[in-house]
């Protein structure tokens, strides 16, 4: 496989080249390249500070790369502001939640609607029946969004009061409501209980299905993964160390030494490897 | 109450609106008393140094037209809205404390500038500013009309597009941005109209006070204005506007207990944020009145309703 050559005919959705990102000294992200291909769910597994959130942060236009360079469809999109980044086509959820919280449940949904929601600036000023016919249409689409994972009676509660499962499913709604083709999902499943993760789980499923969307996942947990993705690219200190479906991951002696510490004689891995690549449940 | 002090709250609800606009994503501006103070320079300056202004009224007697007023706060909202976005492509790249900084600093450079300039007559100011209305009660009707048309512009902000991705850059600047909100173009305009409202604010209170000084757009201005929304409570437009009125009356109202006025007046400051830390007007106990209100005008007048009746307005009855 060489992912520098360009394949004109069917450029992949979404191209990383090398890309790489350095904070003061620190190699977060260190030459990764990958290709997400329309349609498929992408995982990304790693160790706790293998650069995986600060690879979506690069995709997702949140910080910029120090080198290298992303491709949308086939067109650099390298350093593009994140509402440019929505607008072409891709949204994202956050490891830590970032929910709107002063507003309610519907509202986090619409502001997702944001760029689909532009109405006559006249209209929108005088409150005209057309205004509130399509202001209505718009909270429509944003209560389907929320029952399309399963929170529609939640609509009016604020944000705040959800629980941690049910806020990760109002991130999801807005992010589909940015009516994204490609779907960045950060540790969806985090501090889940098992019968949650499967849930989740399959609602990721069916929401790839109704959406026709490619899902690119960041995940720790490694039984889910192998089951949900199609194909898997493993990150350990930044860069990619394997690259393939779950089968060919699972027995990748360079995944097996990141996820279980086994000692390899490398003069580099002695000095740093046995705690800080240690294993993450 | 006179007419007078009416006027003087009144303008007071205006300021508290144009701290309050910038706010609404989030962003601290303390510059609304610099604008205010371009619009009342710019109020003083072309009524008594522009005599096709003063109109077909000899400058004796006659009142000044009302036409040439809203001509200055025409040129005054343009002059403003165009340094506002100027200033804001620079300034609103600083986030928090650092932009409230660069906002002061904005209020002392016009202060100084205008104390210096012979123009605007230095620390003296300029005098004999023509009258439009010959008392008070004028005033009050102007102002009213004018605080009337703001509330309605954040009123239909809040509930359209707009307020929504405002409210949304408010609650986090990330999340909005990766929603596809262009954050940068919506804090521009929140600022570019808080500069409206106070280079509007400035004209009327430069004509109202008969004369314009420096002092008039500082740093103790900057203070107050957003005393009246910490007071008031930033989250509506109503609590501006609440804080405005009742922060500008009140040490005038305190006047019989003499000097003991400032002391009731700082605990006042001091006390409202501490027993309401969201000032005094929050959208819930604002929904609360309002669902004591008869039904057509609650829904007239946007609030709350829940998603489901939000849904088809026009099956409703």
């Amino acid at each position: 496989m060489s992912p520098s050559v360009s394949q004109p005919a069917t450029a992949p959705l979404l191209a990383v080249h090398d890309l790489t990102c350095c904070f003061g000294g620190l190699v977060a992200v260190d030459a990764v390249t990958l290709q997400v291909h329309t349609g498929e769910i992408f995982g990304l597994l790693g160790p706790n500070g293998a650069g995986k959130t600060t690879l979506f942060n690069l995709i997702s236009g949140i910080t910029r790369p120090s080198a290298g360079s992303v491709h949308w469809k086939g067109v650099a999109i390298t350093g593009a502001p994140s509402h440019r980044v929505a607008a072409l086509g891709m949204a994202r959820t956050f490891q830590n939640l970032r929910l709107f919280n002063s507003l309610s449940c519907l509202d986090n949904v619409r502001v997702g609607l944001h760029r689909h929601s532009r109405q006559p600036k006249l209209q929108a000023l005088l409150g005209t029946a057309a205004f509130r016919r399509r202001d209505g249409a718009l909270r429509r689409q944003a209560l389907d969004l929320l029952a399309s994972v399963g929170i529609a009676e939640l609509a009016d509660r604020p944000s705040e009061s959800l629980s941690y499962g049910q806020r990760r499913r109002l991130e999801i709604a807005r992010a589909l409501a940015c009516r994204p083709e490609l779907l960045l999902l950060d540790e969806p499943a985090a501090g889940m209980n098992p019968t949650e993760k499967q849930e989740l789980s399959a609602l990721i499923r069916r929401i790839r299905a109704e959406h026709q969307l490619t899902v690119l996942i960041i995940e720790h947990h490694v039984p889910l993964m192998m089951a949900l993705c199609d194909r898997l690219a493993v990150l350990n200190f930044g860069r990619r160390i394997a690259l393939g479906s779950p089968a060919q991951v699972r027995r990748d002696p360079a995944v097996i030494e990141a996820y279980l510490g086994t000692t390899v004689e490398l003069g580099s891995a002695d000095a740093s490897g046995s705690c800080a690549g240690g294993p993450q449940p | 109450m006179d007419t007078t002090l009416l006027v003087q709250m009144l303008l007071g609800a205006l300021l508290a609106l144009s701290v309050y606009l910038p706010l609404t994503c989030g962003q601290l501006s303390l510059a609304t008393p610099g604008f205010y103070a371009i619009g009342g320079t710019l109020a003083a300056l072309l009524s008594t140094k522009v005599p096709a202004l003063a109109g077909a009224a000899d400058p004796a007697g006659g009142a000044y037209p009302l036409g040439s007023v809203l001509l200055e706060m025409l040129l005054a909202a343009l002059l403003c809205g165009v340094l506002a976005d100027g200033i804001g492509r620079v300034v609103l790249r600083l986030q928090g404390i650092y932009l409230t900084i660069a906002t002061i600093a904005l209020v002392e450079i016009l202060r100084v500038v205008s104390l210096n300039l012979e123009i605007t007559g230095g620390a003296v100011g300029i005098f004999a500013i023509p009258q439009p209305f010959a008392d008070p009660a004028g005033y009050a009707l102007f102002a009213g009309a004018l605080l009337a048309l703001v509330c309605w512009l954040c009123q239909r902000l809040a509930v359209s597009r707009p307020g929504l991705a405002m409210a949304a850059i408010r609650d986090d600047a990330i999340a909005a941005a990766s929603s596809g909100i262009p954050i940068e173009g919506w804090k521009r305009l929140a600022f570019v109209l808080s500069a409206l409202v106070a280079a509007v604010t400035g004209v009327v209170a430069a004509h109202f006070l008969n004369a314009w000084n420096p002092r008039l757009g500082n740093f103790d201005a900057s203070i107050t204005t957003l005393a009246f929304v910490v007071f008031g409570g930033s989250r509506t437009w109503v609590g501006p506007v609440v804080g405005g009125l009742a922060l500008t009356a009140l040490p005038e109202l305190l006047r019989p207990v003499g000097d003991l006025r400032l002391i009731v007046f700082g605990l006042v400051i001091l006390l409202g944020p501490a027993l309401f830390p969201q000032g005094l007007v929050t959208p819930e106990r604002l929904s609360a009145v309002a669902a004591r209100l008869p039904e057509p005008l609650q829904r007239r007048l946007g609030f709350r309703l829940s998603p489901a009746e939000a849904l088809d307005p026009e099956v409703r009855p």
